[in-house]
């Protein structure tokens, strides 16, 4: 890990999030503290609506803090404004993938043009833009002969790995990955989990966002579970599934299907989700 | 799902006791054609199902597995044909029935819950009123009865307060609510085989965890013969007495699920169990016994 | 998607007709045999070699005043589209983008629009501008534009939506970016299906209009003119609205099928029909193959 002088890529403190207007006002983070070292793989976990999606919209600026605060790359962004982000966001320091690949690029767009856009947008000419697509396709394991091609021509793996191309184009120091592998079959799952370990071998710090452990476990250094909009637990990950300390990492990785568990864990996780419950 | 129907004709009590070698379904070397490219998608597959058995198919997206269930049900998409083998569910070639026959059977016998069910619930109506449609179309009990048991379904399938959920729409239930919702709908009126085409695929972990541990109390309680369609090695490993791995429409393993597990033959099976292996948490959890590998409930 | 339209009968008859709809309009006062004002002392004479469709009340050639007549027709409908277009789509475009204050002017401003009656409001408006056919096809297309917003404004919310459109605003992508990038090529066949089927209505308005006497100067020949004047002599000419009656419907009926027929082959509906056709001949074609295979 790096040492303390080298600031954190990113950077949260005590962050609170709320959803709707007064009346139906709704928590949704509540004194989320987390920071992620350059190259490290965080593994973000939580359940449906525990806020994990939501902690990834505030650091793009898609949905604004109520108190707190989030440093990326040093830079202090908690307010601000529309302009200043575009600003931020056009260096591409930071840049996100989604879970399914075939909404997030455009169906009328062809493969290449997808990928050169944040360098268009960035103000690179095309000519150079284009210069730097064949490197990255070698990056993500793909042929160049896929590039005149629209993401429906692709199969389900190729066109994530197409998307995580694209995040790569700007050169970012962090990557925010939400659910990339879960839409994903096994053989797909293996190629794109290959591809982030390489990224962390070359120093790009991640942020691997899934309801499951299972799918992080193998690639994450520290795995954060969140839970109702708090972070409940951190740790490194072979610590953390080990010897996990709250019910619901419990619950959680008593519930990871695996080749192993057998009948007998449904007692076990019967007795964990009434102490969920409880609590 | 259960399609209810006008014409139905009330009858049918709760399934008599099959005997334990009976077979609920045969499915004998099917394939299915896709007239809208001209291929055969699926090349063959075979498999029985009696009581109390639970079959698993593990493919990836595309490789024949929800077609095959899609054909056991008689709901092929339009443009696909079973163009070879045959079906028989309970003793009676599918390739037979008349849509009259086609719906009796549906709910009755056979049954199934899919990925998605929040698109298998109206969401203008109760969630309770509907199962409790199935219930009065399918068995002729009036409306008070079918109240009752439709209470009584959503208590079967742990949901904590029956009589709130039968009074909430589709929108006010969680993914794995709406699942046990439907699945409480599926075994409404007592089926002998219940298929389960990835029916926790779109849901947490936890959750994912939630129902498929209500499925295995389900099959053990009432004999109910389970037929699970997933992506995910680990989820039909879980469950299953015998599992059939397809890849491109070819059954390229098939057997006892230990044996599967401890000895696969083909390469796809072993890139399936090296997946799990090298990024899940297998490697993580390897202080347990590895013995312990897969289900054995047949005995 | 021309060549899909092509691809459908319905496409090719639509396409047909207004494709000699508009030959009418360029040649037709060419064309005319005799000069439409000139009169005759053959007065509500019958069909014959000399004149066609026969003659009217004071005698003009009706086949010619027809001919003559198309291109006001034609012109006036093609205004009103175009006009629509404009004060339509752009405002439907940007209420979208363009913040919340934009946004609740511009629609209400469309539901306002909407509850004008477009033929009585044209008539009241040439009182005002004076009596010609362009002005009032000018307001036409602006009652007739907030379909256009609507159609533009809903294609443009499902595409702003969309994750791809998220995608570029992560990577610092403009309002226009967007628009000229993602939203504009998903909005287009929308207002191809819209703009078809205004220029169906155009021509009614324009029909209307000139048969109630509004819009164009009497002697001036028009297709709806030439109806309210036939209407008039009845009694001894009873098939003399036909001819008119015919061109005005053929018209209509062209637009709105070309409108179905970009419909149909755009999107969702173009896929399911590409793949029932395939399906289908694919069953043909192995038709003789299991025949052979069972002999």
């Amino acid at each position: 890990m790096p040492a303390e002088s080298d600031p954190a890529v990113l950077q949260i403190s005590e962050l609170d999030v709320y959803y709707g207007t007064r009346r139906h006002r709704r928590q949704a983070l509540d004194g989320v503290s987390l920071q992620v070292s350059r190259g490290e793989t965080v593994g973000l976990i939580g359940e449906t609506g525990s806020g994990k999606s939501t902690l990834a919209r505030a650091v793009l600026g898609l949905v604004p803090a109520a108190a707190g605060q989030i440093r990326i790359d040093g830079e202090q962004v908690t307010s601000y404004s529309h302009q200043r982000w575009r600003t931020l966001r056009r260096r591409g320091v930071i840049q996100y993938v989604f879970q399914d690949p075939l909404r997030s690029l455009d169906p009328d767009v062809t493969i290449e043009d997808s990928l050169v856009e944040p360098l268009l947008i960035h103000g690179v000419g095309r000519s150079e833009a284009l210069s730097r697509v064949g490197p990255l396709l070698q990056r993500v394991h793909l042929d160049t002969d896929l590039l005149a091609r629209l993401p429906g021509e692709l199969s389900g793996g190729q066109r994530q790995r197409i998307a995580v191309a694209r995040a790569l184009v700007t050169e970012p120091q962090l990557i925010i990955l939400d659910e990339p592998v879960s839409a994903l079959d096994s053989a797909n799952r293996v190629e794109v989990l290959e591809i982030l370990k390489e990224l962390r071998t070359a120093g790009v710090a991640l942020v691997f966002i899934s309801h499951d452990l299972g799918s992080v476990a193998g690639v994450a250094d520290r795995v954060a579970v969140m839970y109702q909009g708090r972070l409940v637990e951190t740790g490194p990950t072979r610590q953390l599934i080990t010897a996990p300390q709250h019910v619901y990492t419990r619950l959680l990785i008593g519930s990871a299907q695996t080749l192993r568990s057998a009948a007998a864990d449904r007692a076990e996780r019967k007795a964990l989700r009434a102490a969920l419950q409880d609590a | 799902m259960t399609a209810p129907s006008a014409l139905e004709v009330p009858q049918r009590t709760p399934v008599p006791d099959a005997a334990p070698d009976q077979v609920v379904l045969a499915v004998r070397d099917v394939r299915i054609h896709d007239h809208v490219s001209d291929r055969e998608i699926v090349h063959g597959i075979s498999f029985e199902l009696t009581p109390g058995k639970v079959v698993g198919i593990v493919g990836e997206s595309g490789s024949g597995k929800t077609l095959t269930c899609r054909a056991t049900l008689g709901i092929l998409p339009e443009h696909f044909t079973v163009s070879g083998g045959s079906i028989d569910i309970v003793g009676r070639d599918i390739a037979e029935l008349s849509p009259a026959q086609w719906t009796e059977l549906r709910g009755s016998t056979i049954s199934a819950v899919f990925q998605d069910p929040a698109s298998y619930l109206n969401p203008s109506i109760r969630v309770g009123a509907q199962i409790a449609e199935v219930i009065r179309v399918k068995t002729g009990a009036t409306r008070r009865h079918a109240r009752h048991r439709a209470l009584e379904l959503l208590a079967a399938v742990q949901l904590r307060n029956p009589a709130l959920v039968y009074e909430q729409f589709t929108f006010e239930l969680s993914g794995g609510m709406l699942q046990r919702v439907l699945i409480a709908a599926a075994i409404a009126v007592d089926p002998t085989l219940l298929i389960a085409d990835e029916a926790t695929t779109a849901l947490d972990v936890t959750v994912q965890a939630e129902i498929l541990d209500l499925l295995a109390d389900l099959q053990e309680r009432t004999g109910l013969a389970l037929l699970v369609v997933s992506h995910d090695l680990a989820v039909v490993a879980q469950l299953c007495d015998e599992v059939l791995v397809m890849h491109e429409g070819q059954v390229v393993e098939q057997g006892r699920t230990a044996e599967v597990l401890h000895h696969p033959q083909h390469d796809y099976t072993r890139m399936l169990i090296a997946e799990h292996e090298q990024y899940g948490l297998e490697r993580y959890l390897d202080s347990e016994p590895t013995e312990q590998v897969g289900l054995s409930r047949a005995g | 998607m021309v060549r899909r339209v092509f691809a459908l009968r319905t496409g090719k008859l639509a396409v047909g007709i207004l494709v000699f709809i508009a030959m009418l309009a360029i040649l037709g006062p060419i064309l005319a045999p005799h000069d439409p004002l000139g009169t005759t002392s053959g007065t509500l004479a019958g069909p014959s070699g000399a004149h066609w469709l026969g003659s009217d009340y004071l005698g003009r050639d009706v086949f010619s005043r027809l001919l003559a007549g198309s291109r006001a027709s034609v012109v006036g409908s093609v205004e009103v589209a175009l006009v629509a277009l404009v004060v339509g789509v752009i405002p439907g475009l940007l209420s979208v983008y363009l913040g919340r204050v934009f946004e609740w002017v511009s629609l209400r401003l469309a539901d306002t629009l909407i509850a004008l009656p477009f033929l009585v409001f044209a008539v009241a408006v040439t009182a005002l501008l004076g009596n010609g056919i362009s002005q009032a096809m000018f307001v036409v297309g602006v009652l007739v534009s907030p379909l256009f917003f609507r159609v533009s404004r809903a294609a443009t919310l499902s595409v702003a939506r969309s994750q791809y459109v998220e995608s570029a605003l992560i990577s610092g992508a403009s309002v226009g970016w967007i628009v000229r990038r993602h939203a504009w090529v998903k909005v287009l066949p929308a207002i191809a299906v819209a703009l078809a089927q205004t220029m169906g209505v155009g021509f009614i308005v324009v029909s209307s209009l000139s048969f109630l006497g509004i819009g164009v100067q009497p002697p001036a020949p028009t297709w709806g003119g030439l109806l309210a004047s036939d209407l008039n002599y009845l009694h001894f000419q009873p098939y003399a609205p036909v001819a008119p009656a015919v061109v005005i419907m053929a018209t209509v009926w062209g637009c709105n099928l070309l409108a179905d027929a970009i419909r149909d082959v755009s999107g969702e509906n173009g896929r399911a029909l590409e793949n029932s056709r395939k399906a289908r001949s694919n069953r043909r074609a192995a038709l003789p193959r299991l025949v052979e295979s069972s002999r």
